[in-house]
């Protein structure tokens, strides 16, 4: 009996939550977003379901991972990512500029790479304990992550992919979510940080309080890199004026096609040619 | 001024100024935030949309003769959240631009300030500055 009215208080929390962040047409109070956002994350305790593990899900966040640079915006010192390089990974670096990113052809950004647009921790539940938790981006691309939070393992093999094959737990108040099976093709930032399909990420996803919430990464990818990194990003909660809006990038994407003289278009992988 | 098109060959001040606080999609590479234009015309289109909303609106010189410019302004998501609408700016009316030139040459700039012929400042954020805050 007890089970069930938690149960039932965890749905009555839990469904206005889904049900408004479906309504991506809404759009947030006009002027009220910006305004709210200028007065920096809202102060307060960490809020917690009624089972007691940490709600993420009580709002946007933006931030959270490299944008410019993953080195410097992950907490490392000038050299210290770009020394752990392999060669090979160092040599396709210096010929990536920006303009290349397949960020900026509407394609997907990867693993920990961020954007100034929010996303939003959504859990599926049921009269059970979640089994899957998604990460819902607005932008650049509006697209989802899939974290299996149901105690399976990763499979033996996997067709690589843009986000990859993620398995989510928690250790305390840390979500950990570890991920493997990605692709090569995403950049980790616009300085154009490569890794290969070897990659294996690992974040750990704590709510330090209210308004901040902390992303804990490692960087394994011995195909790139001499040996794991980790950074440390912060991501912060938007006002509750806030709302994933509709993002879709391909609608009127200009990008370099009139604009910069010679564009080339993205530069996916570790095979220029690819 | 034989336009109505005037090049500003802006000092290291009005480059920083143009550095938006969290860049655009590599920005830079399109848009020359050294080569500033300031041009008045028509509005006669309106792209309500993302990763960048869009207006056209066409600019006479003093001949006559008129070309049609693409205006990038900031991603439709970012505009919303500072309170502008589809309908903030209307086609037919006059408006005045000022924003980068692109790298090739085309006619296509990224504003910096829109303004109604009214002196009404349209897409740009509470500071004054236009959100840059795409992607």
């Amino acid at each position: 009996m007890r089970k069930l009215l938690v149960v039932c208080a965890m749905t009555a929390l839990v469904l206005p939550l889904l049900v408004r962040s479906a309504s991506t047409q809404a759009g947030p109070e006009a002027g009220k977003v910006q305004a709210a956002r200028r007065a920096g994350p809202p102060k307060g305790a960490v809020p917690r379901l009624p089972d007691g593990s940490v709600n993420l899900m009580d709002g946007v966040w933006v931030g959270g991972g490299p944008v410019q640079d993953m080195e410097s915006q992950g907490g490392l010192k000038k050299g210290e990512m770009d020394a752990l390089m392999l060669p090979w990974a160092k040599a396709l670096m210096a010929t990536r500029d920006e303009t290349q990113e397949p960020h900026n052809a509407c394609l997907p950004m990867g693993v920990p790479r961020v954007t100034p647009f929010p996303y939003r921790f959504v859990q599926n539940y049921t009269h059970r304990k979640p089994t899957h938790m998604f990460i819902l981006h607005e932008g650049n691309i509006h697209s989802y992550r899939q974290i299996f939070m149901d105690g399976r393992k990763h499979p033996a093999e996997l067709d690589s992919s843009w986000y990859g094959h993620s398995i989510g737990s928690w250790e305390k108040d840390t979500l950990v979510i570890d991920t493997v099976g990605y692709n090569d093709k995403f950049w980790f930032d616009r300085r154009g940080h490569p890794h290969t399909e070897q990659l294996h990420t690992i974040e750990r996803w704590t709510r330090l309080s209210l308004g901040e919430l902390e992303n804990r990464f490692t960087l394994d990818d011995p195909g790139a890199y001499t040996k794991p990194i980790n950074f440390r990003f912060v991501a912060t909660l938007m006002p509750p004026e806030d709302e994933l809006l509709e993002y879709i990038c391909q609608e009127n994407n200009q990008y370099g096609a009139s604009t910069i003289p010679g564009y080339k278009g993205p530069q996916m992988g570790k095979d220029p040619l690819k | 001024m034989r336009t109505k098109l005037a090049v500003v060959l802006a000092g290291l001040a009005l480059v920083a100024l143009a550095v938006p606080a969290v860049a655009h999609h590599a920005v830079g590479a399109e848009y020359d935030a050294s080569k500033v234009v300031k041009l008045t015309g028509t509005v006669s289109k309106v792209e309500w949309t993302n990763p960048h909303a869009r207006i056209y609106f066409d600019v006479k010189d003093a001949d006559g003769k008129v070309t049609t410019w693409n205006v990038e302004l900031a991603a439709r998501s970012a505009l919303v959240r500072q309170g502008w609408t589809a309908s903030s700016v209307k086609i037919g009316e006059t408006v005045t631009v000022e924003g980068s030139m692109a790298r090739s040459g085309v006619s296509g700039v990224n504003a910096r300030s829109v303004m109604t012929a009214a002196g009404k400042r349209v897409f740009g954020g509470n500071d004054g500055a236009i959100d840059q805050n795409a992607q």
